[in-house]
């Protein structure tokens, strides 16, 4: 399963995410140039992050993230130590992407 | 008469309820398909601001925007346009933050819902071909679309486009 890989950490009652999504970036005349096909192209288009059944982060994306893309972001009034914010990511292609981070 | 109505009522709630949590935040990508899709070259010739411009005003329907409130963080000369650090944050009260760049095919990079929970302080790392600028819309809760841009080189191109 493709994955992210995420860290989260509660410091003042902010919670910090950081997010590695493995994903190649590929855009469309990228895709082009290497396999002659711009249907090749892979990239991220949403990622959310939920936290007990909340959204604590949405991104819709565009090609022009970094390969692995990586996500920081806060947010604050939810969360505890040891609670799992759960990490979805969804490619162009409609595969999805899932990862966890437990709240230190 | 009064019972149907609360069943009706019920069924609602339960429906409401049973939506994912993934489908209630905004999609951006499904619900501004033309943000998308505009483009910063057209013809071969590379439009400046325009593309930009015009994603802006696909987006929030206005392109008039308040040049504060916003904070941007890039580095003036970046040796690696494969992954270039970008670090935004604005203490307004927003409802969506979208960040654009006119280096690329296409002008927009992403769009962050933002909701109750957030402290609007994000870093991202974005590909951008050439030197250009980039741009950052929050679209205020007051209807005003505060801004910021910065400039910067690009030595080494990062999407080949």
């Amino acid at each position: 399963m493709a994955g992210i890989k995420a860290k989260a950490k509660l410091k003042n009652g902010v919670v910090s995410v950081k997010a590695l999504i493995k994903n190649p970036s590929m855009t469309y005349n990228m895709a082009e140039k290497k396999t002659g096909s711009r249907d090749n192209a892979d990239f991220i288009t949403h990622f959310s992050a939920t936290l007990n059944g909340e959204v604590v982060a949405d991104f819709s994306t565009s090609q022009f993230l970094s390969k692995n893309p990586i996500f920081k972001f806060e947010f604050k009034g939810i969360g505890a130590k040891k609670d799992k914010i759960k990490l979805v990511a969804m490619n162009n292609h409609g595969k999805t992407y899932k990862g966890k981070a437990k709240i230190k | 008469m009064e019972r149907r109505k609360f069943l009706s009522m019920t069924l609602g709630a339960i429906a409401l309820a049973a939506v994912p949590a993934s489908i209630r935040a905004e999609d951006f990508r499904k619900s501004k398909p033309a943000v998308w899709t505009t483009k910063n070259v057209m013809n071969g010739k590379k439009v400046t601001e325009d593309g930009v411009m015009a994603a802006i005003k696909a987006l929030y329907g206005s392109n008039s925007l308040t040049m504060e409130g916003v904070k941007l963080k890039a580095p003036d000369v970046a040796s690696n346009g494969g992954a270039i650090p970008v670090d935004f944050s604005t203490d307004k009260d927003v409802k969506s933050i979208a960040v654009f760049q006119n280096a690329n095919p296409e002008a927009a990079v992403m769009v962050v819902d933002v909701n109750k929970y957030s402290v609007n302080k994000y870093s991202i790392k974005i590909k951008m071909a050439s030197s250009g600028t980039i741009t950052i819309v929050a679209q205020g809760n007051d209807g005003k679309l505060y801004a910021a841009q910065k400039t910067l080189d690009v030595a080494l191109g990062g999407c080949e486009g």
